[in-house]
């Protein structure tokens, strides 16, 4: 394996695992946005309906 | 009052008038233990027993992630396609939100070809880019889908949004077997379709393992981008009826 086809190769991989894990991360993130979003949001409604 | 999300109850508390969407399931972690697993067990196996082509040489080890991720790209595609033109026909929220998901997935996993095509010309062809077919025409796909995330993004009324997003995935999901078809129908750089029927044996195996391996880390994608979906979604249903008076 020449050492310029190597580069190329570890290349290849390495960002085929920083988009992987990068979108993995933003999903987590944004669940974790829209989870709390919508848990204030519930508590809002559930909770005010005795006032 | 009662709200609807899709035909699923949503929540309707006594005659206070309250209303709460339920929130959807959440998606197994598990699954991404097994994709990301499988994917790191697939990779390992390839790289480390496939000989080197008698053309490329070791180069021909990025096949094993570059061609699995322009199949993601087409099958996420594919599913958009169905999810849009059921949406047309049926009006069906949850239509809309799997259609969405699918699409987001589909143009990260074109994106992923595109760059992986790109290292991959390099060495072999000596340039990164081409203007020819193959990659023109995915270059086209991964914008039509970029232009879609944003019209999703821009438009607020949710019925408008659905309606103009299933019409340009539906369109544009189109442009997938002009893609396939690209290196056939004209003279081009790229090589023809690597599959399993065109690959020397001592390929096929680790092909097929890493294109599973990515099926399930799409699948993951798609089911956890649908989750949060139908959570913004029943946000804005309860928004909506918050705004109607309709607490």
């Amino acid at each position: 394996m020449t050492a310029s086809n190597l580069t190329f190769i570890i290349a290849a991989y390495t960002v085929t695992w920083i988009v992987l894990l990068g979108y993995l991360l933003r999903l987590v993130r944004k669940g974790g946005r829209a989870r709390a979003d919508y848990e204030r949001m519930a508590q809002q409604r559930g909770g005010g309906k005795s006032q | 009052m009662s709200l609807r999300l899709d035909g699923e109850l949503i929540s309707s508390f006594g005659n206070s008038g309250d209303t709460r969407v339920a929130p959807p399931p959440r998606t197994s972690a598990w699954l991404a233990f097994v994709a990301f697993g499988a994917l790191i067990a697939t990779q390992t196996y390839a790289i480390l027993t496939s000989p080197p082509d008698r053309d490329m040489g070791n180069l021909q080890k990025i096949m094993y992630v570059h061609v699995p991720a322009a199949w993601m790209t087409f099958l996420a595609f594919f599913v958009v396609l169905i999810f849009s033109v059921r949406y047309l026909w049926k009006r069906r929220e949850n239509d809309d939100l799997i259609a969405a998901s699918a699409a987001e997935v589909g143009a990260t996993f074109n994106g992923l070809t595109l760059m992986l095509g790109m290292i991959w010309g390099r060495p072999a062809w000596g340039v990164w880019w081409v203007w020819d077919a193959r990659l023109t025409s995915t270059l086209v796909l991964f914008l039509i889908f970029v232009g879609y995330l944003a019209l999703r993004a821009f438009v607020d009324d949710p019925d408008q949004r659905a309606r103009w997003s299933a019409a340009v995935g539906a369109i544009g999901a189109l442009n997938v077997p002009i893609v396939y078809m690209s290196v056939k129908w004209w003279r081009t750089l790229h090589q023809p379709p690597s599959s399993p029927e065109t690959l020397d044996p001592a390929y096929t195996l680790g092909l097929r393992i890493n294109a599973i391996a990515m099926l399930l880390v799409m699948i993951y994608f798609i089911r956890r981008r649908y989750e949060i979906a139908r959570l913004e979604r029943a946000v804005e249903h309860m928004t909506e009826a918050a705004a109607m008076g309709g607490r």
